[in-house]
């Protein structure tokens, strides 16, 4: 691929340069540590409830906004579907093929490759979307000593795999699917009879090792979203917000966003294969 | 932040020094982790070098799946600095 640029482009490139330079010349003194790093805004709607009538409201916002864009991207796609794919259908055939082929690479049997699909792929969309969004300006609102900070695109956009409510009731939902997919593949007893193997001193064992599955899977992502973020906040604050931040941006929530989105709809088919396959 | 009494202060030093040695510790293992199954990728695509998509694809599964523990740190050192 070649890049020509015009005069134009060149002459305009420059102008931006120039005025990005002063700019940021002006603002160096001016630039703090943003408040409520880590902090998240936790209204309590129940008291009585304590922990359990807690809502974080961000998390929640942004969860409805991004079904909204899945659902807004894939729904015309679905209605009608061509032989001949546009450019928008075949780039969703290519994601969720992609899937198709490691879903049936690890399970075997024929009937359970499609109900373990829709679930990884369903994961794989919400998630991936979430996670890119994190490489956008856009709205973030946090808790300061003053009340809540709302910041206009000044910070990016919430998300809510960075919070460990949503990863931890993805991960425990695939932890009782993938235990209801291997009852109705191998049967009660042979399932029950998992737990006691190779012998039954292996017991506890094998439950703190199914119990271990969702803690490090839900950290997995919470880890590297909201570390990633906080890390870009850091460090571009050390450099006065100066050039780095984008390509910050770009590595953490492209790049780390659609490998973690991938590795977890892919452990969610390996732990549920794990459970499924006769062993 | 002047007005911490002698211990509060302690308490605050030592909640760093537990997040920075806390990080540094926990991220020797995925390090290595990570760095061998770099190594070996690289001599696989080197063996195959027509293989090299899915070598790195699987490679780069690998690496987030070595490097869980970092994040278990990550996760800690992060409740030192921000909740407890």
């Amino acid at each position: 691929m070649k890049v020509t640029l015009t005069r134009g482009d060149k002459i305009f490139l420059l102008i931006f340069f120039v005025v990005y330079a002063v700019v940021l010349i002006f603002e160096v003194p001016s630039v703090q540590l943003p408040e409520g790093i880590g902090e998240r805004w936790i209204v309590d709607l129940i008291p009585s409830w304590g922990i359990m009538g807690r809502v974080n409201p961000m998390t929640v916002i942004m969860t409805w906004g991004i079904i909204v864009i899945v659902l807004g991207f894939t729904l015309p796609i679905a209605r009608n579907f061509k032989v001949v794919p546009n450019r928008k259908q075949a780039f969703l055939e290519y994601i969720l093929n992609y899937i198709y082929q490691s879903t049936q690479d690890m399970i075997t049997q024929e009937n359970l490759v499609r109900p373990v699909f829709s679930i990884a792929a369903t994961l794989f969309m919400f998630i991936v979307v979430s996670n890119v969004l994190t490489a956008f300006p856009g709205v973030q609102i946090v808790p300061t000593s003053q009340g809540l900070k709302v910041s206009l695109f000044t910070d990016t956009w919430y998300a809510p795999t960075s919070d460990l409510n949503t990863n931890a009731t993805y991960a425990v939902m695939v932890l009782i699917l993938s235990h209801v997919f291997g009852i109705k593949a191998k049967g009660f007893k042979k399932w029950l009879k998992g737990w006691f193997e190779p012998t039954p001193l292996m017991f506890p064992l094998n439950l703190i090792g199914e119990l271990a599955k969702p803690i490090s899977h839900s950290l997995r992502l919470f880890g590297n979203i909201m570390g990633g973020g906080i890390l870009v906040l850091i460090v571009s604050y050390l450099i006065k917000y100066a050039f780095l931040p984008v390509f910050l941006w770009g590595f953490f929530g492209v790049f780390v966003g659609i490998i973690q989105a991938m590795v977890f709809s892919l452990l969610a088919i390996a732990y549920i294969s794990a459970q499924v396959e006769e062993g | 932040m002047s007005d911490l009494t002698m211990a509060e202060a302690i308490r605050e030093g030592l909640k760093f020094l537990a997040a920075g040695v806390c990080m540094g510790i926990g991220a020797i293992g995925p390090g290595l982790g990570e760095g061998h199954i770099g190594a070996h990728a690289m001599d696989a695509i080197a063996r195959q070098p027509e293989l090299a998509g899915p070598i790195v694809g699987r490679m780069l599964l690998a690496d987030a799946v070595a490097e869980s523990t970092g994040l278990y740190s990550l996760v800690v050192a992060l409740i030192l600095l921000f909740v407890v």
